[in-house]
């Protein structure tokens, strides 16, 4: 044994072409592989480095091999269904986009994502003994085999952090790594076995769409159809459950009946997704799709039907792919294809987008600038006692302390929202009706808020103006309308100055609001 | 099922590795609790951070940054392969934390999220270039890895005496390096790791030991990567730390019983492994499993005794 | 009201991993009364409440609600949990959650039909919350929160009402809002349990006062009941002996 161990010397990164020349594992050794699937050239690598943008130049040497045609012969062929197999691929990635997303929909809710980590791994000892049952890759054997190992496996994380005192992610952590660990020791058992059809088993690591057959997806379709029967029969005890588990318990919903429903479905989903994605990369596709999801939509209904939507089409990306680049394994690909849902999801979402956040980020220190300039306005207007109308931009540039050329170009930018006009000359700006009532609003605000302050809070008079700097561009009117009740519609600030009331905004023009 | 499990011969199973096949066992076993020592280390620390499962996360993630690595430099030099591991690590921390800041998405979805993209994205790579021909890699070797496949000879020679294989010696003197940090370091370690909150105040730079130990871990993971794989790196980072935080409450028995947890699975797992005929590594991995079970049943028996658990009404709260 | 007493508890004892919580509660809740459960931290208030719903194993004794266990009855109360213990970025709107407090009501795989869709709409009305149903609940300030729960509870349109700390972190509208809300819920002749931790305002807001640590200190009227000597009892740190023991307990079997 030992002897032979030795012989079978191999090593993970060989940069020289020359492969081992014997092998103890007969068949995933790499001489095998590659006879089995005739080389994949540049195409393929050129999918990938478009798709995670990996620097092209590391290939830039072999490009000149490409070849067009054989990458749109195969793309046609994917699109005409003319293989069968191919037909089983594409139907069973898009039963497991659906199982995937639906079930993933409450593991992201529920905070259980890493939990479909640790069960996908769980079940490769049943993957194992499903096989040896018969020595063959009979999907109900495995099926059941891998459910009975998952479920196995979600009993130990449950007995681990109910009876020590450890924490749940080393209950996961033990369970996933020590079921593999069984799984691993199995696999290369029967992969030393003499005799026995032992091909296939290796695809389940993986994935392999191509390999899908008719059982398999038969299994798949009744699993899909089971698992959206079951989350529409019972979707308001799942949401109720999901997200308040004792009060659906205090209104007579068994809670925990429901958990252990929705445990045994994404054993299923895992168990029946296996062929398709792989052992390692099940949580990707029962996570990912669905955090695409929950980043788009604040509806849990809308969250399911998204998710299944992106799990659906990140399957067929990923057969796709994996077709296109000759049976390459399915599961990485599928799994990048979700990837690159999510970080769409992640970067355009209209509402928890990370450019929506910026953008409203944005135009809010844009509104308080616009605010800020109309205030300091007001306050040159205050000073002449609202004797004049036209405020110098010149008096303006010292009063905020910045060059004459920016602060034109910042009232330029009032006059583009309606707020302000230019006299003729350019040299001095007027209040519009409407600027005027906004810098009336936020001057208002900021004075409302420092006596409220200094009334209500007991601060000192100089410690308020800070406070009121950024409360005045946020406070909204049904707030003020409660200040200026509260304050006995005060006229005067901390600091001596007149508040701007309701009157004298809404009620008049911007000339009179002086001689009050 | 007869020819699966071969039968017990005690000669070939228990004596023959000690004797004719010696020096294959010696290094096989000097590997395997190597492995087990440093990644129970910093497993021990990871455990009582509770962030076992970042340990999953950048055991997979290293990957692409190994193959990336490669791809760039042409070679398969320690260092290199190192910086590859170290900068895909910190981008997993760096993902993991951009998603739970910028998004609502909660931490267990970002962690899954992070490293199995990356995985992905390594496998991937893998598989391409496996089948384009310019690096041999074996895409399962990735998942399980192969102490008994790892290359042992030439020995690596000083000064005209034969230290032992190099992948050996490596691991070593990582294993080595971590027990002298952890030993300089035990205090800073210990607090931050406890109470965040207290060492802030005490002036630790809490984030600098965060990322001290994510380093500390990427390194033990790729010194780990090529004789124990991705998922079984991942056990041996928790299960002995899990064992010893099974057997003894306290931090310094539990970083000795990490070793000796690490020596027995690595002895009584290559047994297992010849006598099955199986992977080594995983054979070492489901023995120092049992023994976590064994003392997981010795604690329950003695708990049915009189033990409370002084964590009860904290778990009310 | 048909007479019977809206809840009754018997020798109730719950304990977390053989530690006692709570012990020996003995307790008979008259009807249309507003309840204060008060007592210290970590004294049970709320393991009580969900002892009562069957939330938690009993370690001794039993719970009746209007005559009869707690499952059989369970539609005749209704439940305001802990704010803190839902996640707020859940994807459903105000609306969505105010209609769980029908799910009770409904049978097995029963969607809420447009009865529902009703009852919940006057609730939120009451609340003042209707202009919010479309909301995502994440989008709201503390007190709304705590409106929409109150408002879910009411959709349950129960009896016997159990909140576990509806005043805590809510903004002073909301908390006279909510105190207006329970006092019209007494009026109506529901009896509702609160459980509360300021206990300044407990004497201003409650008829009866369930004085709670480990054990019942006291039960009754809240002129009886909020006395120095009986609120020492409850808040006087480890004073009881029960307390007492089970500290000990604890170190050594540390």
């Amino acid at each position: 044994m030992s002897g032979l161990l030795r012989s079978g010397k191999r090593e993970f990164f060989d940069a020289s072409h020359a492969h081992p020349k014997s092998r103890t594992r007969g068949v995933n050794s790499t001489a095998a592989r590659t006879s089995a699937f005739a080389p994949v050239r540049i195409p393929t690598l050129l999918i990938f480095a478009a798709l995670v943008l990996l620097p092209q130049a590391l290939y830039a040497a072999r490009i000149s091999e490409l070849t067009d045609t054989s990458l749109t012969e195969r793309a046609v062929r994917f699109f005409t269904f003319q293989d069968p197999s191919l037909r089983f691929a594409l139907l069973g990635s898009v039963l497991l986009g659906i199982c995937c997303g639906l079930m993933g929909s409450f593991l992201v809710v529920r905070k259980l994502a890493l939990m479909s980590d640790a069960l996908s791994h769980a079940v490769l000892p049943g993957v194992a003994l499903g096989f040896l049952w018969n020595m063959s890759k009979d999907p109900v054997a495995i099926f059941i085999g891998a459910t009975i190992a998952g479920l196995l496996g979600a009993g130990l994380v449950q007995a681990i952090r109910s009876t020590t005192k450890h924490k749940e992610d080393a209950a996961l952590g033990f369970v996933l790594a020590s079921f593999f660990a069984v799984g691993a020791c199995l696999v290369t058992m029967i992969q030393n076995l003499p005799d026995g059809n032992k091909s296939g088993l290796d695809k389940f690591m993986f994935g392999q769409a191509a390999a899908l057959g008719r059982a398999d997806v038969i299994l798949l379709g009744i699993v899909a159809v089971v698992t959206v029967v079951i989350v529409l029969l019972f979707y308001k005890e799942f949401l109720v459950t999901s997200f308040d588990a004792a009060f659906a318990s205090s209104g007579g919903i068994p809670a925990q009946i429901f958990h252990y429903v929705l445990m045994v479905l994404l054993a299923f989903a895992i168990v029946s997704s296996l062929q398709a994605v792989g052992v390692v990369l099940v949580a990707a596709m029962l996570v990912i799709p669905a955090a695409a999801a929950y980043l788009l939509t604040d509806r849990f209904g809308w969250m399911l039907i998204l998710a299944a939507a992106f799990g659906v089409a990140t399957g067929a990306m990923g057969s796709f792919l994996s077709f296109v680049g000759r049976n390459l394994p399915t599961g990485p690909l599928m799994v990048l294809a979700a990837t690159a849902v999510f970080i769409a999801a992640l970067l355009f979402g209209p509402r928890h987008g990370v450019l929506a956040k910026w953008w409203r980020q944005r135009s809010q220190s844009a509104r308080i600038g616009r605010e800020n300039m109309l205030k300091a306005m007001y306050h040159l207007l205050e000073g002449e006692n609202f004797r004049g109308e036209t405020i110098p931009i010149r008096e303006l540039a010292e009063a905020r302390r910045e060059p004459i050329e920016d602060v034109t170009k910042s009232v330029a930018k009032l006059r583009a929202h309606g707020l302000v006009s230019f006299s003729s000359d350019h040299k001095a700006a007027v209040f519009t009706p409407d600027g005027w009532k906004r810098a009336c609003e936020i001057v208002r605000n900021h004075r409302l808020w420092e006596l409220y302050l200094t009334h209500a809070a007991n601060y000192a008079v100089d410690h308020v103006h800070e406070d009121a700097e950024k409360i005045e561009h946020i406070l909204g009117e049904d707030t003020v309308r409660q200040l200026e009740k509260r304050l006995n519609y005060a006229h005067q600030d901390p600091h001596g100055k007149l508040i701007p009331g309701h009157q004298d905004i809404y009620g008049k023009g911007p000339v009179r609001q002086g001689a009050r | 099922m007869g020819e699966l499990i071969p039968a017990f011969d005690f000669h070939r199973v228990i004596v023959e590795p000690w004797t004719e096949g010696f020096s294959l066992t010696i290094w096989i076993v000097l590997m395997g609790a190597l492995v087990g020592t440093a990644c129970g280390l910093v497993g021990n620390y990871l455990l009582l951070r509770r962030m076992a499962l970042v340990g999953d996360a950048i055991s997979h993630s290293i990957l692409p940054g190994l193959v990336v690595a490669f791809m760039i430099f042409r070679t398969v030099n320690t260092p290199v392969m190192f910086i590859g591991a170290l900068g895909a690590g910190l981008l997993t921390v760096a993902i993991i934390e951009f998603i739970q800041k910028q998004t609502r998405v909660k931490v267990d979805a970002a962690i899954c999220i992070a490293f199995t993209s990356l995985f992905a994205f390594g496998v991937t790579l893998v598989s391409a270039a496996e089948a384009a021909g310019p690096v041999h890699v074996d895409a399962e070797c990735v998942l399980y890895g192969e102490i008994a496949l790892v290359p042992f000879d030439p020995p690596f020679v000083l000064g005209g005496i034969e230290l032992g294989p190099p992948p050996v010696l490596r691991m070593a003197i990582v294993t080595l390096l971590l027990a002298v940090a952890i030993l300089a370091f035990y205090k800073e370690l210990l607090i931050t790791s406890f109470d965040p909150g207290l060492s802030r105040s005490m002036g630790l730079r809490t984030t600098f030991w965060h990322y001290g130990l994510m380093i500390a871990l990427s390194l033990v993971v790729v010194s780990a990567f090529e004789s124990v794989g991705a998922i079984l790196a991942v056990a041996m980072l928790i299960v002995p730390a899990m064992f010893a935080a099974q057997i003894s409450s306290r931090l310094p028995m539990r970083l000795l019983w990490t070793g000796i947890h690490a020596v027995v699975s690595a002895v009584t797992g290559y047994h297992l492994s010849v006598w099955l005929q199986c992977s080594a590594a995983a054979a070492m991995v489901v023995c120092g499993a049992a023994l976590f079970v064994l003392a997981w049943g010795f604690t329950a028996l003695g708990k049915r005794r009189a033990h409370v658990e002084s964590t009860a009404l904290q778990r009310e709260a | 009201m048909d007479g019977e007493t809206p809840l009754e508890v018997h020798d109730l004892s719950v304990a977390y991993h053989k530690k006692p919580v709570l012990y020996g509660i003995d307790l008979a809740v008259p009807a249309g009364k507003l309840i204060g459960i008060v007592g210290p931290n970590g004294a049970g208030k709320s393991t009580f409440i969900k002892a009562v719903m069957g939330l938690l194993p009993l370690s001794s004794g039993w719970v009746k609600v209007y005559g009869k266990s707690y499952r059989e009855n369970c539609r005749r109360v209704g439940y305001v949990p802990q704010r803190e213990s839902v996640d707020w970025d859940f994807p459903v709107n105000v609306m969505d959650v105010v209609l769980m407090g029908r799910y009770g009501r409904l049978r097995l795989g029963q969607r809420p039909g447009a009865k529902d869709r009703e009852v919940a709409r006057e609730c939120l009305e009451k609340v003042h919350m209707l202009p919010y149903a479309k909301r995502q609940i994440g989008n709201l300030s503390g007190g709304q929160q705590q409106r929409v729960f109150l408002a879910r509870a009411l959709a349950q349109e129960s009896d016997l009402y159990l909140m576990d700390e509806p005043f805590v972190g809510v903004d002073a509208a909301t908390e006279s809002a909510i105190v207006t809300l329970l006092r019209e819920l007494k009026e109506r002749g529901k009896t509702v349990l609160v459980v509360h931790h300021d206990l300044s305002s407990a004497k201003e807001y409650f008829d009866m006062l369930m004085l709670l640590n480990m054990r019942l200190v006291a039960f009754g009227p809240t002129a009886e009941v909020f006395t120095p000597e009986k609120l020492q009892t409850t808040y006087g740190g480890r004073l009881t002996i029960l307390s007492e023991v089970v500290q000990t307990i604890g170190t050594v079997e540390k």
